[in-house]
């Protein structure tokens, strides 16, 4: 009896949580036209150290994107690590200048977020390897 | 004290559906697990499959075996997946003598702590996923195949883990009064009771795992599921408190074990238990690489698994066995003892295991302390990814946890407890075996607990380095 109502419960969580995740894919698009370009200085970075992480935005015919609303987020490759997340500032001819200061050696991932000036959102995503610790 | 008489909590606990109620929990878990490892985002940080098994599963398993007992093991949902695959296939062979015993689940926790860390598991959240599919495909299998919990004796690589940790739990399962036991004629704690009308028809298993509650002794092999407390026609199975560790002391025949003092494996499972928890730590840190790159370089290796295999096998294997040899030969020539270094090594191993504990309690604290609220902006994602909406609302992203520095005194907290009660363990066993010359007999091995005590401490104040792209990338 007690398996019984077990398996009527289990294949309701199954249909629920299966249905989640084939209806999902809601977000919009990213504008994939537009192409990301990044340096980080000083290279390579150093736990504790400020950095500047330069993007540039480049559309299909290599002409600078100006007027994006970004945001950059870095995370770590292990999941429970704190994020950090820099303001990213315009400075002109497609190029932007973010913030940075890494709070753990290892592998980080950039994650370039917001919209373009026509709307269109834009997400990219950096594999940064390698920060080193502090000496 | 009886915990299954305390109000509320022992009430569920006797209650005949609350194994099911906890199984289901962590069934909708791994569904989540397998859902948003496979269709979300590939991201560790972001996934649900990499959050829930390396931050908050792996945090909360080993902090409930020392706050309470082998609970993970209680609300399995392997074990649920097998019951149910059982309804269909009713497995008609009994587990191979030949594989009896700890060995196959001791190197399959090798193997998967290999895995671990050669494929990066921690950041990939798709083969998470696929891990743990496998894992349910391996136990329905096995169960479906072979009768009894074969698999989570036999087999499961978490079962054997979370087996040794639960001798330093602070309850077991056991008899509340052994006169009843003599008079019982039944024995439904081991045998089960079947439906009298037809005999074929189970009504309540009784213990899969061959523990007869009458000798049987501690946690090894108990998953707690209470088959035994719901079986048992004169309720006499208590959910009892009791000092963590006594167990390891206990040279009484136990049932559905043995003897300690003649279980290899099982000794061989305590050193590994506690030798992976400073390798698993090591690979952590900043030093880790730098070590792996000298590997490399003297093996000439242009790919990273033959380096990590050397070190699991130097930190496994080669220096435990350094180590522990050379305590008990020591010990041996001091006490002038007669029992061979084999023997002595089995019976102190066993002391290893509270050391061990704290290091993995320090390990997997840290990550579920300092990452315990990012379960609530992934949750938030996850759904976002389902359903297209905020319906949890959108991510708190900088939800994370306690700040790391905070959490040190509290890991040298884990590794001075369990550096005491590894001393102990080491001084009662010695006063157990060699009660004239104890002091001289426990001596090596203090110093063995002390050396790995002193390994915890540099690797836990290491600067942590967390890297997928390996000592050559």
């Amino acid at each position: 009896m007690a398996q019984r109502g077990g398996t009527r419960g289990l294949t309701a969580a199954l249909v629920c949580v299966i249905g989640f995740g084939i209806t999902g894919c809601g977000r919009t698009a990213p504008a994939a036209s537009v192409h990301v370009s990044w340096r980080l200085e000083p290279s390579p970075p150093i736990v504790g150290t400020p950095i500047v992480a330069h993007l540039t935005l480049r559309d299909a015919d290599n002409q600078p994107v100006n007027g994006a609303r970004l945001r950059l987020e870095g995370v770590m490759s292990h999941p429970g690590m704190a994020p950090v997340v820099a303001a990213v500032a315009e400075r002109g001819n497609g190029d932007y200048e973010a913030p940075l200061q890494f709070t753990m050696a290892g592998d980080w991932i950039l994650i370039v977020t917001g919209e373009l000036a026509d709307g269109r959102p834009i997400a990219q995503q950096i594999e940064i390897n390698g920060v080193r610790p502090a000496s | 004290m009886n915990i299954l008489r305390v109000p509320f909590i022992g009430a569920f606990l006797r209650w005949r559906h609350a194994r099911l109620v906890l199984q289901l929990l962590l069934l909708l878990a791994a569904i989540a697990v397998v859902l948003h490892g496979l269709l979300g985002p590939q991201l560790a940080a972001r996934n649900l499959a990499t959050v829930l098994t390396s931050i908050h599963w792996r945090g909360f398993l080993i902090i409930a075996i020392v706050a309470a007992g082998n609970l993970f093991c209680t609300a399995c949902p392997m074990v649920l997946a097998r019951d149910l695959s059982r309804r269909a296939v009713h497995p008609a062979l009994r587990w191979p003598r030949l594989l009896r015993g700890k060995w196959l689940g001791l190197g399959l926790l090798v193997a998967v702590l290999f895995a671990y860390e050669l494929f990066d598991l921690w950041s990939q959240p798709r083969a998470t996923a696929w891990l743990v599919i496998g894992y349910f495909a391996l136990a329905i299998v096995v169960d479906t195949m072979f009768a009894g919990a074969s698999f989570c004796k036999h087999v499961c690589p978490i079962g054997q883990f979370n087996f040794t940790a639960s001798t330093m739990s602070p309850a077991e399962l056991r008899i509340v009064d052994r006169e009843t036991c003599q008079t019982c004629r039944t024995s439904d704690c081991i045998k089960g009771r079947s439906d009298p009308a037809r005999p074929a028809t189970v009504i309540q298993r009784g213990c899969e795992l061959g523990l007869f509650l009458p000798s049987k002794v501690g946690n090894i092999d108990c998953t707690m599921c209470l088959d035994c407390v719901q079986a048992c026609p004169h309720d006499n199975i208590a959910l009892a408190a009791r000092t963590p560790g006594i167990e390891l002391l206990d040279q009484a025949r136990r049932s559905g074990i043995g003897r300690l003092g003649r279980r290899a494996d099982l000794a061989a499972l305590a050193v590994v238990f506690t030798f992976a928890a400073l390798v698993s730590a090591f690979a952590m840190t900043s030093p880790a690489y730098i070590v792996e790159r000298r590997l490399a370089a003297v093996l000439g290796a242009t790919s990273e698994w033959p380096v990590l295999a050397m070190l699991f096998i130097l930190g496994l294997v080669v220096i435990p066995a350094a180590l522990l040899t050379a305590a008990s030969a020591i010990a041996r020539t001091a006490v002038e003892g007669r029992r061979s270094i084999a023997a002595t090594t089995i019976a102190y191993a066993y002391a290893l295991i509270p050391i061990g504990l704290g290091i993995w309690v320090a390990h997997y604290g840290f990550h579920l302390l300092t990452g315990v609220l990012t379960i609530v902006p992934v949750a938030q994602s996850a759904a976002i990814d389902a359903f297209g909406r905020a319906l949890l609302g959108g991510p708190f992203w900088t939800w994370v946890g306690v700040q790391p520095g905070a959490v040190f005194p509290l890991q040298l907290g884990c590794i001075v407890l369990g550096t005491a009660g590894s001393l102990g363990l080491v001084h009662a066993i010695s006063e157990r075996d060699e009660p004239s010359r104890a002091v001289l007999a426990a001596a090596p091995w203090h110093v063995v607990v002390l050396l790995i005590a002193i390994t915890a401490l540099w690797i836990l104040s290491q600067p942590m380095e967390l890297r997928t792209t390996g000592v050559l990338g």
